[in-house]
């Protein structure tokens, strides 16, 4: 369970700007703080893309090394270390996932520009707080099992409708109406907790 | 598009999936400035975000964190090495101690070995001036004790110039704190003191005392047991004493 994680990194989960702002000042100590604080969020998150242990670890690598690396784009008086951390993750395996597949020019730009530090901007989401993970958990399993599986699609496989539905052999329509109920019932049930 | 059609795409806009159309619709709405879809797609990044805490946990790779922070240059100390490093300290630390000791131990060897040197030259330049003494014809020699029924006995050589050499045997051994003393004592007048000196274990002594001597004023030569640091004037009974008037 990701709670035990979730609740040791809630402690430190006030200090986001701070470590945000010894990143910039390129202070060791800060990479160490954001592995600790991220790490597990993270490599769990690229596992679940890839599926391959060797693989996970080298991602979680480069999207270190890339927060590392572009960390003096973010602001850290408005951004949301956190959200964008995951986000540079999720984007660095559905990336490897896409080259495997040979799906690497599709969509290409649309995932580099999904994780620019300037989009997290005033995103206060906490993401350290297990009683909020609780509640998302809870809510994805309200879902219909077509529901979870295009959520998962588009979070985990990084696939367009347009791909899911080739992938599944629906309509466009049909897979659309998944989407778009499944993530209307992510909304409601998560209600203000998302609210930013 | 209006912003009712498109808040259904505002996750996967945010996730980097929107279809053509969907994404080039959004991306005007946000250019103009459009509030309603500004902030939809704010909470969609949101929801992403949380959505990514979903997988379930899995176990860590456990050099992973070595690794990710050596990779941006950070050297990250494991217990293993921390206890290396100990005990490469602790090592370091024994082995001076060792020397340290070694060489007190040594030091103390070399002074002791040292002042035996020193104590065998000054016997040996003692005896030196004793037998120079004794090879000089106007020295004087006095027997004591001889036919006493009880020691100690010996022999007193007087030398003018030389001073007072004396040989005695069978002397009793000091009590704590005590040490002989030799008195040169005039045919009148107060005893004058002539310097400390110890016996042996066998109750042996040799001490040459160097001040000169007036012979002509001299009575007797005398030993007394004194205290360590000795005395101005004798405080006991002698132990010797031996008649050096003509």
């Amino acid at each position: 369970m990701l709670f035990f994680p979730l609740l040791f990194a809630a402690i430190h989960a006030g200090g986001d700007r701070e470590l945000a702002e010894r990143l910039k000042r390129r202070d060791p100590q800060a990479m160490a703080d954001l592995y600790d604080r991220y790490g597990r969020l993270m490599y769990v998150l690229i596992f679940r893309i890839v599926k391959n242990g060797a693989a996970a670890e080298d991602l979680v690598q480069e999207t270190f090394l890339r927060v590392w690396n572009r960390v003096q784009g973010f602001d850290h008086e408005k951004g949301a270390l956190g959200p964008w951390v995951l986000t540079v993750a999720r984007n660095r395996a559905i990336d490897y996932l896409r080259s495997v597949s040979g799906r690497m020019a599709q969509n290409a730009y649309e995932l580099e520009a999904s994780d620019h530090p300037s989009l997290f901007a005033n995103l206060e989401t906490e993401l350290l707080n297990s009683d909020r993970a609780r509640r998302l958990r809870a809510a994805f399993e309200k879902l219909t099992p077509n529901q979870k599986l295009v959520i998962e699609l588009a979070y985990y496989e990084g696939l367009s409708q347009s791909e899911m539905a080739e992938r599944m052999k629906q309509p466009l329509g049909t897979i659309k109406t998944w989407v778009r109920s499944a993530l209307k019932a992510l909304r409601e049930d998560l209600g203000e907790a998302i609210a930013v | 598009m209006t912003c009712e059609e498109l808040k259904d795409e505002y996750e996967l806009y945010a996730l980097g999936l929107s279809d053509d159309v969907e994404r080039a619709e959004l991306e005007r709405h946000l250019q103009s400035g459009c509030p309603n879809c500004s902030a939809g797609v704010k909470r969609a990044f949101a929801l992403n975000a949380w959505m990514m805490q979903l997988p379930a946990d899995v176990a860590m790779p456990r050099n992973l964190r070595k690794r990710v922070l050596g990779s941006v240059g950070i050297e990250t100390k494991s217990w293993g090495s921390i206890f290396a490093w100990a005990a490469v300290v602790a090592g370091l630390l024994a082995t001076v101690f060792w020397l340290g000791v070694q060489d007190r131990q040594r030091a103390a060897g070399l002074a002791e070995a040292r002042q035996q040197l020193q104590n065998s030259q000054a016997e040996l330049s003692q005896v030196r001036q004793a037998l120079a003494m004794l090879n000089e014809p106007e020295t004087r020699q006095v027997v004591f004790g001889a036919g006493k029924p009880q020691p100690p006995r010996g022999r007193v050589f007087v030398n003018a110039k030389r001073g007072v050499l004396l040989f005695a045997s069978n002397l009793p051994q000091p009590p704590s704190g005590k040490t002989y003393e030799l008195w040169v004592i005039p045919k009148s007048g107060a005893p004058a003191p002539a310097g400390l000196f110890q016996s042996d274990a066998a109750g042996n002594a040799l001490y040459l005392s160097r001040a000169p001597v007036d012979l002509q004023q001299t009575g007797a030569v005398a030993v007394t047991l004194e205290p360590a640091a000795g005395s101005p004037g004798p405080t006991s009974t002698p132990v010797i004493v031996a008649p050096v008037a003509e």
